[in-house]
């Protein structure tokens, strides 16, 4: 089932055309990942899907509901979430971002808790409960930020070059975490050039050449 | 009488708890502590909004906030006399020559600090911290007070400087307070009094006294920062 479908999606940045994508089709239980040169628009594309920028036209749909991009829907913001290449994290604790979207969402504290803890564990935080987020490596923010999206459950993950200027065993890590990531019910976009990443099994390749998406088949080895 | 005299005499009216001086201290820092509590959560907003909000005019508007951060007190002091004096628009509320005075004086000079220094901490923030916050499904008022909390310190910075500037203040609290005894004489005020009489030792202490409060609010601001960096 189309979980997320977009159709003539363009975005422009000055004169240049960065995207013109005809039609975009995410199902549930897939996973995909997104791949092209640096400046193909990936990032761009994943931060409309998530409602951040705003395209310059074209549709959306989330499971057959046609939606709007001026503005954004809330309701789609629930369903859809976006993790920057470099998580940013609050200057509170580890456990106080994981919490954040949960609060947001108006989860009781008790409830809350158990789903905080839960994060933790899958993520494997235990030990940095103490630490300030600003004083965790790039690889243990990645999978804070994992945590804080997985949290939540989302529909649709939507994941920009999460091992970028990762070291090997964090990037190993992540790769496990994103893996583990999904359910029947959902999907998820990771863009990266990783290679341990593009071979990882069971996932749908989306490449973005000259603004349009080429699907598995058509896309270059 | 020699400088090293008036400043021992200064130190004995300090320390006998001497009712004038103390009572002078206590409405400087009644006013401009009220001013601070209705001038801060105004001028963070106006500074908040400055910084999310595209509308015409917005650059011509931070301009003049910018401008404002120069104007002389004594100004604010003379328009708000023409205000508040009997032929004013607000006459009738027979304001003039009160703490109440005072303090709206002090709001006014303390908000184009507050609001020109928020807009800058919020303008300064991490990009991301928004969109993150945004992403994870929060509200607009959410990710309003997310985005405060994030560049608190750089808040804290802006309402040192603007407490800085109201209570160290003479020009506006002497034209709409009237530096009355015991009503609206406030250490600004009356060092500028006992100095023209002569009584350098009143002068003295209270310099004193405004020096510490001063230098304490921003001492205390600098530990704080230190603290949340180790």
């Amino acid at each position: 089932m189309s979980l997320l479908a977009v159709a003539g999606l363009a975005k422009s940045f000055a004169d240049r055309r960065l995207l013109a994508i005809e039609t975009l089709s995410l199902s549930a239980g897939e996973r995909y990942v997104l791949t092209g040169e640096n400046g193909s628009g990936k990032s761009t594309l994943l931060r409309i899907l998530a409602g951040i920028d705003a395209p310059d036209g074209g549709s959306g749909h989330f499971r057959e509901h046609r939606f709007d991009w001026h503005p954004y829907p809330d309701w789609l913001r629930r369903e859809v979430i976006y993790v920057h290449q470099q998580p940013y994290l609050f200057h509170t604790s580890v456990a106080e971002n994981i919490a954040y979207g949960l609060r947001a969402r108006g989860i009781e504290a008790s409830e809350r808790e158990r789903l905080v803890r839960a994060a933790i564990a899958w993520a494997r935080l235990g030990h940095l409960l103490r630490t300030p987020p600003q004083k965790l490596s790039g690889g243990e923010r990645q999978r804070v930020a994992l945590a804080r999206a997985w949290v939540l459950a989302p529909k649709v993950l939507l994941l920009d070059e999460p091992t970028a200027n990762l070291d090997a065993e964090s990037r190993q890590q992540t790769i496990d975490l994103v893996h583990g990531f999904c359910g029947p019910e959902s999907t998820a976009v990771v863009a990266c050039h990783d290679r341990d990443m593009i071979a990882l099994a069971n996932r749908r390749r989306l490449h973005l050449v000259d603004g349009e998406i080429r699907h598995d088949s058509e896309a270059a080895p | 009488m020699g400088l090293l005299d008036a400043t021992h005499a200064a130190l004995r009216l300090l320390l006998s708890g001497d009712a004038e001086l103390w009572t002078i201290v206590g409405v400087s820092l009644s006013v401009t502590l009220r001013a601070m509590l209705v001038a801060m959560p105004v001028g963070i907003g106006c500074g908040y909004l400055l910084a999310t909000l595209r509308f015409p005019g917005r650059r011509a508007l931070i301009v003049v906030i910018q401008g404002l951060l120069a104007s002389p007190t004594v100004v604010v002091g003379l328009l708000l006399y023409l205000l508040l004096s009997r032929q004013g628009v607000f006459g009738q509320l027979h304001l003039l020559f009160t703490q109440t005075a005072m303090v709206i004086g002090q709001v006014l000079i303390a908000l184009p600090v507050l609001i020109a220094f928020s807009l800058s901490a919020i303008q300064g923030a991490d990009p991301r911290a928004r969109e993150t916050a945004v992403a994870l499904g929060a509200s607009g008022a959410r990710v309003a007070w997310t985005l405060l909390v994030e560049v608190r310190f750089a808040l804290m910075a802006a309402v040192c400087n603007a407490f800085g500037r109201v209570v160290s203040e003479i020009g506006c609290s002497l034209m709409v307070g009237g530096n009355i005894a015991g009503v609206t004489r406030n250490i600004p005020t009356a060092i500028a009094l006992e100095t023209s009489k002569g009584d350098f030792a009143q002068g003295i202490a209270l310099g004193i006294v405004l020096l510490v409060v001063a230098l304490g609010v921003n001492f205390s601001f600098a530990f704080f920062q230190g603290e949340s960096r180790r």
